[in-house]
């Protein structure tokens, strides 16, 4: 095989096993799904979180239209905490955009926190939907793309669960309670990881953007959330991302100690610092801002600012956070345009 | 009538009630400065908020996390409860009523709550519409209460667009309303670009900007009282 004929897999496979690559990969790991590809099949946003068929065929949009390195589903951030019990409102009303939100917490109140978990998690919610989901993705992206999927980190999901004021408090106050709890959520999350991983995903992201240095302190990362995020990264089968936003300089290190493949962070990490602190080798994704530069920004905002990511050093060309959706194609094809043309 | 020292003593008390989080102290400091006849004003704004101010030191020096700061805005409220009905009105120059909320798809209050806060101190009218707000019902409560200000909050860049509309609809409906935007996503170009009044570009600095403009209330108060040592 050449090196010019990598399939956006073979790359971002490559990538993970630290080996070269044509190009800078250009992908994500959380949510990229595109109006424009919505539009094209004719879908709501509101239903495809609902719709295997539909969820798998928005996710291969934004590859297939715009040479992006992957596919990834779901789109929101309920799944776990819907399997939880928890009720989740999709906004079918509403002509927005609009992602999935809680409507009702599972927790609600201290005493509520020694949560058990129902027997048969994998089986609610849309746990089973999702798995369907990435099969169907896995067949329309031919083994030429990489399907990815993420899980919440344990912290984020208990913010999801219970009311996020009463977690930061309880998580200074109680540090024992909300260590147990995330103890028990860290069970959850691997085992819906492992869900994933049976329907066939090429790699996860545990996101764990409730814990950015803008909320917690690094000292609280350490003690309190690394420790489930180790637990968890050590039963993954997968390449996997640890994902923080907001500031993160202080803290990737330990996000490294996660023992993830990788760590993404978003347009607040200075990278040529992490690169510093972490050494050549290690595989950071990163770090433009997926609205203000890729939704806002013109084309030529948008070079400039990828061609900066990469000069950095980030391993792969990577937002910090889901694509907003009404990305214009032009500042879609001018991202990808610019990393198929930079010359490391 | 407690004495200058003693008013010195409770006014410290209460600065460190907000500083070290304890609610305790706070209303066991507020009800001493009631029974005392000591000023509720002074006590809240000699007391609390630079106790708040000092907290917002301590965030922006990253001694200070979010946890902190929820604790300690407890810890103001406890005692602001207790000395809020004994003030008397003040004429700052900033009075009215305001409407704040976290716009629809957004269920993170924590920084809308803080905003709340500095409002609440200053002793606004606060219409709080909670958080996932639908957009319309900005605009009905706006007309409702003739607020002359909107607050708007999203945490998330997958909610901030909603805002927009927000703004196109209150300007069009009353282009004398101003409008305040913030939450982590924001910047100065999209507040600039939508045409909101202020801004607060991010998590950190929305916290420590709303706690900034409590002190900045504090000023005023000491210009309209002739405090000021200058």
């Amino acid at each position: 095989m050449s090196v010019s004929e990598m399939s956006s897999k073979d790359r971002v496979t490559r990538l993970f096993k630290k080996e070269e690559t044509d190009r800078v990969p250009c992908f994500s790991g959380m949510g990229n799904v595109t109006t424009t590809g919505l539009d094209e099949l004719g879908y709501k946003f509101a239903q495809v979180h609902l719709d295997a068929k539909q969820m798998a065929e928005t996710a291969v949009t934004t590859p297939k239209l715009f040479g992006f390195d992957s596919c990834v589903l779901p789109f929101d951030l309920c799944v776990e905490a819907e399997a939880l019990g928890a009720v989740i409102n999709t906004y079918p009303h509403s002509e927005d955009l609009l992602y999935p939100t809680i409507k009702e917490k599972v927790i609600k109140n201290e005493d509520e926190m020694e949560i058990s978990v129902p027997e048969d998690l994998v089986g609610r919610g849309r746990v089973p939907l999702m798995h369907e989901a990435i099969g169907i993705a896995k067949k329309e992206a031919g083994g030429e793309i990489p399907v990815g999927s993420y899980v919440l980190g344990p912290f984020t999901l208990a913010g999801q669960i219970m009311e996020l004021n009463d977690l930061l408090k309880l998580s200074f106050k109680k540090a024992d309670k909300v260590g147990k709890l995330l103890e028990i959520l860290s069970g959850v999350i691997v085992k819906v990881a492992k869900v994933y991983e049976d329907a066939g995903i090429d790699f996860i992201t545990v996101r764990e953007m409730g814990a950015t240095s803008d909320v917690l302190s690094p000292r609280v990362f350490k003690n309190l959330i690394l420790p489930h995020l180790q637990n968890i990264i050590k039963e993954l089968n997968v390449p996997s991302v640890v994902h923080v936003c907001g500031k993160t300089n202080d803290i990737v290190g330990f996000m490294m100690e996660s023992g993830a493949d990788a760590i993404s962070v978003d347009q607040k990490n200075d990278i040529t610092e992490t690169r510093k602190k972490l050494g050549n080798d290690a595989l950071v994704f990163g770090n433009f801002d997926p609205y203000n530069v890729l939704v806002a920004g013109t084309p030529d905002l948008i070079r400039e600012a990828i061609t900066k990511c990469i000069d950095d050093g980030v391993s792969a060309v990577w937002p910090g956070c889901d694509i907003w959706p009404t990305v214009p194609p032009e500042n879609f094809k001018a991202m990808i345009d610019t990393v198929k043309e930079h010359r490391r | 009538m407690a004495t200058e020292e003693r008013k010195k003593e409770l006014l410290e008390k209460l600065k460190q009630a907000v500083i070290e989080y304890d609610e305790d102290t706070a209303k066991e400091g507020a009800q001493e400065v009631l029974d005392e006849g000591i000023n509720a004003n002074d006590a809240i704004f000699d007391g609390l908020v630079v106790g708040m101010q000092e907290v917002g030191k301590l965030f922006e020096a990253q001694e200070y996390f979010v946890p902190e700061l929820l604790m300690c805005a407890d810890a103001l409220y406890a005692g602001l409860d207790i000395l809020k009905p004994h003030v008397e009105q003040l004429d700052l120059g900033v009075k009215g009523s305001v409407v704040i909320g976290t716009v629809e798809g957004d269920v993170h209050d924590i920084g809308k709550n803080i905003v709340k806060m500095m409002f609440d101190v200053a002793g606004f009218e606060v219409y709080d519409l909670g958080r996932d707000v639908p957009l319309d019902q900005f605009v009905e409560e706006q007309i409702k209460t003739d607020s002359e200000l909107v607050c708007l909050s999203a945490m998330m860049t997958t909610t901030m667009v909603g805002m927009q509309k927000v703004i196109d609809n209150l300007k069009a409906k009353n282009p004398n309303v101003k409008i305040m935007i913030g939450g982590a996503p924001v910047s100065k170009d999209i507040a600039e670009k939508w045409g909101a009044d202020g801004y607060a570009d991010d998590a950190t600095n929305a916290l420590s900007d709303a706690i900034k403009m409590i002190g900045s209330l504090k000023e005023m108060k000491d210009d309209a009282e002739g405090k000021n040592k200058e």
